[in-house]
């Protein structure tokens, strides 16, 4: 049995605290593993923020394959001859 | 850098970045053929500028640096523009960076929906429900989202496109996000796709 003095302990944040950090854990940008590891301990114990995550991804990974833009062939060929004519 | 390996090299990241530079210059002009010809401009400057680009592994940012420039300095004037929502509605005394804040003043009933989140809303949407909404954010949260969200940039990497600080793209894409989801969910609620039991805020 795993004595309880050698697991790492976690200090809470509350939901204010999560919310504001939602976006940048999303987009990768919360690089200190110890505000990681507060955030995903959060969402373990919070439903409400738990799904707010949940919603946040599914809807930036919409908008991602919405918004992907696709250059037409027209533009793609006066692209190789403004490239080829320099 | 004018011999053939520099123009080769050139050309094969441009064949890259196309649909990138494409679809934001058509989110930012709102215009197909305005948005053709930002790109190409966008690309004749990037060849003459070649020279300034410091790190080639960070080629895409400077590129799309080149392109909001150019769509600054020549297209933004005759960019067909919507309804947008306003900066000031959005900015209130400064405060960009909390979101907390920010969601409190908005309306009780989008405030009861944005506290009871559920994913099936994500499927609710279509494409062009989303791209309608993207349309819809002031310039300065558009160009945010469509660098971080759809381009994948890194904070930093949207930050030298936009000669901003990083903490102004980190409170863009809060705001951003946020007045997107309120575009979206104004959408479901005409379309009766947000639940009564949600929009009390209770969910069944």
């Amino acid at each position: 049995m795993k004595d309880s003095k050698d697991k790492p302990e976690i200090d809470e944040i509350g939901c204010l605290e999560a919310i504001n950090g939602l976006y940048a854990y999303l987009d990768g940008e919360m690089n200190d593993p110890e505000s990681i590891a507060k955030f995903e301990h959060h969402l373990e114990h919070c439903q409400a923020c738990y799904s707010r995550t949940e919603l946040e991804s599914a809807l930036g990974e919409l908008i991602r394959k919405s918004a992907k833009g696709k250059a037409p062939e027209k533009l793609q060929n006066r692209l190789r001859k403004l490239i080829d004519g320099i | 850098m004018t011999d053939p390996d520099t123009k080769a090299w050139f050309s094969r990241n441009i064949e890259q970045c196309m649909d990138s530079l494409y679809g934001l210059a058509l989110r930012l002009t709102r215009s197909n053929a305005n948005a053709e010809d930002l790109v190409a401009e966008s690309v004749a400057k990037a060849w003459s500028a070649l020279a300034t680009l410091e790190d080639k592994e960070r080629f895409r940012p400077w590129l799309f640096r080149i392109l909001h420039n150019c769509y600054i300095s020549e297209y933004r004037k005759k960019s067909v523009r919507p309804v947008e929502y306003g900066y000031d509605d959005i900015v209130v005394d400064g405060k960009e960076d909390d979101i907390t804040g920010f969601l409190i003043e908005q309306p009780d009933d989008f405030l009861n929906w944005w506290g009871n989140p559920e994913r099936e809303f994500a499927n609710s949407l279509l494409g062009e429900d989303i791209v309608s909404a993207i349309q819809m954010l002031p310039e300065a949260f558009r160009i945010a989202v469509l660098l971080v969200n759809v381009e994948g940039l890194s904070y930093d990497e949207a930050a030298e496109v936009l000669g901003v600080p990083p903490g102004t793209i980190r409170s863009r894409m809060k705001r951003g996000r946020t007045l997107l989801q309120k575009a979206l969910w104004q959408h479901a609620n005409e379309a009766g796709l947000i639940t009564d039991d949600v929009k009390r805020g209770c969910k069944s």
